[in-house]
């Protein structure tokens, strides 16, 4: 079997946007805010791998559990200086989000200072680079593929048995509800912060770690995923993490497909124009249900015809 | 140094105006562009809490309203005047012959002083449309929502337009830009100095319009909007429509600043309009200056503005410190000094004051106590304050049930 290139690129950047997404949806739901830096998390796993790859000479994949532990301590750095000191100094959800695009802004001028720091020491060309040479084959599939699809399926069910099963879980997920309820119930609020800025962010930089292994990277792709990583979200509900994971693929999906397929159909120049398709999610979301999938879900199960799909199904008790 | 700006402006010396005259210029011409668009901030967030995260979208309209509709108009009006110019109707000829044409253009307008006054204003008045338009497009799918849907949506949109002026080559001549006509060639002292005085005018006089604006009871409004918008629509205000409004006016002026910025160049190129330049860096200065103070931006704006150019101008003397480049330490710059103002001053320089209201000592009823006397009031019968009147209730109610 083999699938075709673009339903490759598809693909990979589909399952690279759903993990992001799902780490901007887990912030969001934690802290409230949105965190515009987390598409720089990306860019610093990019240069993870570009470390690993072209200055120690290793495969990429070698990188990925450093990459996951160098964006955690990266996002817990943030949470701890930045955002638990505003938020108990009573900075609202405005301060807040100006405070992670500083962090973003801040970031990224740390990225593009290590990459000029790289190209000066070792000479080699850091600000634009692909890494497809130093990946593997098994069969007609390229190694990012099948690692890409495989860490996503496997961190979404993962977070699944997590969120569902698990004590640190559900405290999770108490903490997202109502902060103050929960840490009356004896859950350590700032603990589980912790925990869940460190996964994010150690999510994220892996998912960055996977990019310049089948596209193009820069120093700025990490800044710039941030608009599709948003779209995914919002698409998703922007507080249901499952939303996320569905809106994170769908956009990634039809970022690349809906360009391709535009510019078979239209013209090349369509091409220059892929970063509209987030934005057009994001528009058409807000102006057709703000709620996005998961609003759009709850919506129709509240209605009559969901409740009768539910009744078919044997979950709701028909009425007499 | 001063008398080498007051000869570059009345005399056709340009030369005059070097080193760190030159310099002072070019920080009054940033200051006015700034505190443009930093006071129409001041007047969304600051006073009516709107996060316009979107700024570099307006401004980027005033440019590209110079360049895609004044270029235009006055190619059409010098060539009804007889000049020949060069075909400038595909997209090729409108990039490639438009350097001859601005050339031939501006030899025309140093003699019509009028001409080239009335595109300004022409400019101005259709860039202000422009930019409120361009304000109510944008805001349509997040203003009725939460702040920060807003701010992504705003944020998101100064890269389409950018993409837009990028690709769509009718607009501003694609990733190479082009030159536009030199209205102030008329003028025989030095066109940027023109140029930085009538944008300080226009800064000063939109200073006006926005302090008449707080003063009225609009003003009032607005900050009543941004306490507790809940209040604001219970006593039967229209909170989107006001919000919207506010969006639109404050966008129309921060549209100047672009079409200014472009005469000041004689040159847009889209890459002039980026994000980081006009929403972060206005931000910044919002935030440093203290939010809902037009004083403090102008303070803001005023540090941060000289700060900049300064960094620009000595560029080769920091740049030794460091073993990277001046630019990515402007980053870092930006990022620090918003992050430390944020947390150690939030807010800013100058504290917000209370509004000015005709007739009302706003500022003394705010400071004095109320006082009154309880022990005066007559008491109600079975009051239950105090541990002897919750018997008193209890005893009474005992009372009613026999």
């Amino acid at each position: 079997m083999i699938i075709p290139a673009i339903w490759l690129n598809a693909l990979i950047f589909a399952s690279e946007l759903t993990l992001l997404s799902i780490g901007f949806t887990l912030t969001y739901l934690t802290a409230k805010i949105p965190n515009f830096a987390h598409g720089t998390y990306a860019g610093v796993g990019i240069y993870v791998s570009f470390t690993f790859s072209k200055i120690f000479g290793m495969s990429p994949y070698i990188g990925y559990p450093v990459a996951f532990i160098i964006g955690g301590i990266i996002s817990v750095i943030i949470y701890v200086l930045v955002i638990n000191v505003l938020t108990r100094m009573g900075g609202g959800a405005i301060v807040l989000t100006i405070s992670t695009l500083a962090i973003q802004i801040f970031l990224g001028a740390l990225i593009q200072i290590y990459a000029y720091w790289l190209l000066m020491r070792y000479g080699t060309y850091t600000q634009i680079f692909m890494l497809k040479d130093y990946d593997f084959k098994i069969g007609d599939f390229p190694g990012i593929f099948i690692v890409s699809m495989g860490i996503t399926i496997v961190s979404v069910v993962l977070l699944h048995y997590m969120l569902t099963r698990t004590k640190i879980g559900v405290a999770m997920r108490a903490t997202a509800e109502d902060p103050e309820l929960a840490s009356v119930l004896g859950i350590n609020i700032n603990q589980i912060q912790i925990f869940s800025w460190f996964l994010t962010g150690g999510l994220a930089c892996v998912a960055g770690a996977m990019i310049p292994l089948w596209f193009m990277a820069t120093t700025t792709s990490g800044a710039a995923i941030i608009t599709s990583i948003m779209a995914g979200s919002l698409l998703g509900g922007f507080d249901s993490v499952y939303g996320a994971v569905i809106g994170g693929f769908l956009v990634g999906l039809s970022e690349v497909m809906l360009t391709t397929w535009g510019q078979q159909i239209i013209g090349v120049w369509v091409g220059e124009y892929r970063p509209l398709v987030p934005m057009i999610f994001l528009v058409a979301v807000l102006l057709i249900e703000p709620d996005g999938l998961q609003g759009a879900y709850n919506k129709f199960m509240a209605s009559k015809r969901g409740g009768k799909m539910l009744q078919s199904i044997g979950l709701r008790k028909k009425e007499d | 140094m001063l008398q080498d700006i007051a000869f570059g402006l009345l005399t056709s010396n340009v030369s005059a105006i070097t080193g760190s005259s030159r310099l002072i210029v070019d920080i009054a011409m940033y200051f006015g562009l700034f505190v443009i668009v930093a006071m129409a901030l001041n007047f969304q967030y600051g006073n009516a809490g709107i996060p316009n995260m979107g700024c570099a979208v307006q401004v980027i309209m005033g440019g590209f309203t110079v360049s895609a509709l004044t270029t235009r108009l006055i190619f059409i009006l010098v060539e009804g005047a007889g000049v020949g110019l060069r075909t400038w109707a595909t997209d090729f000829d409108w990039v490639y012959n438009n350097f001859f044409n601005v050339d031939l253009t501006n030899k025309y307008l140093a003699t019509k002083p009028i001409l080239g006054i009335s595109m300004l204003l022409f400019s101005l008045a259709v860039s202000m449309v422009l930019g409120a338009i361009m304000g109510w497009l944008i805001a349509l799918p997040a203003i009725r929502l939460r702040a920060t849907y807003l701010m992504i949506v705003l944020i998101t949109m100064a890269d389409a337009a950018q993409i837009f002026g990028r690709n769509v080559v009718a607009i501003s001549g694609g990733t190479l830009g082009m030159f536009i006509p030199d209205i102030l060639r008329w003028y025989p002292g030095d066109r940027t100095v023109v140029t930085a005085v009538i944008t300080l005018f226009i800064g000063l006089v939109s200073f006006f319009i926005f302090r008449t604006m707080l003063n009225s009871p609009y003003g009032r409004l607005m900050r009543a909007l941004r306490e507790n918008e809940v209040t604001v629509s219970s006593v039967g205000k229209n909170v989107i429509g006001i919000r919207r409004n506010i969006l639109m006016f404050a966008s129309g002026i921060t549209a100047i600043s672009g079409t200014l910025l472009a005469f000041y160049f004689s040159y847009v190129v889209e890459a002039q309009y980026q994000r980081a330049f006009w929403t972060y860096w206005p931000w910044l200065m919002l935030i440093l200056g203290g939010p809902g103070n037009n004083a403090g931006t102008f303070l803001g704006c005023a540090l941060v503005t000289a700060m900049r150019r300064i960094i620009i101008v000595q560029k080769w003397l920091i740049e030794s410190l460091f073993f990277f480049p001046v630019a990515y330490f402007e980053s870092v710059l930006l990022g620090v000094l918003l992050i430390v103002v944020i947390m150690f001053r939030p807010n800013g320089l100058i504290p917000e004051k209370l509004l000015y209201i005709p007739g009302i000592n706003y500022t003394q009823m705010v400071k004095e106590e109320v006082k009154v006397d309880w022990r005066g009031a007559p008491k109600a019968r079975g009051s239950s304050s105090g541990v002897s009147g919750l018997f008193r209730t209890l005893g009474s109610k005992k009372e009613e049930t026999k």
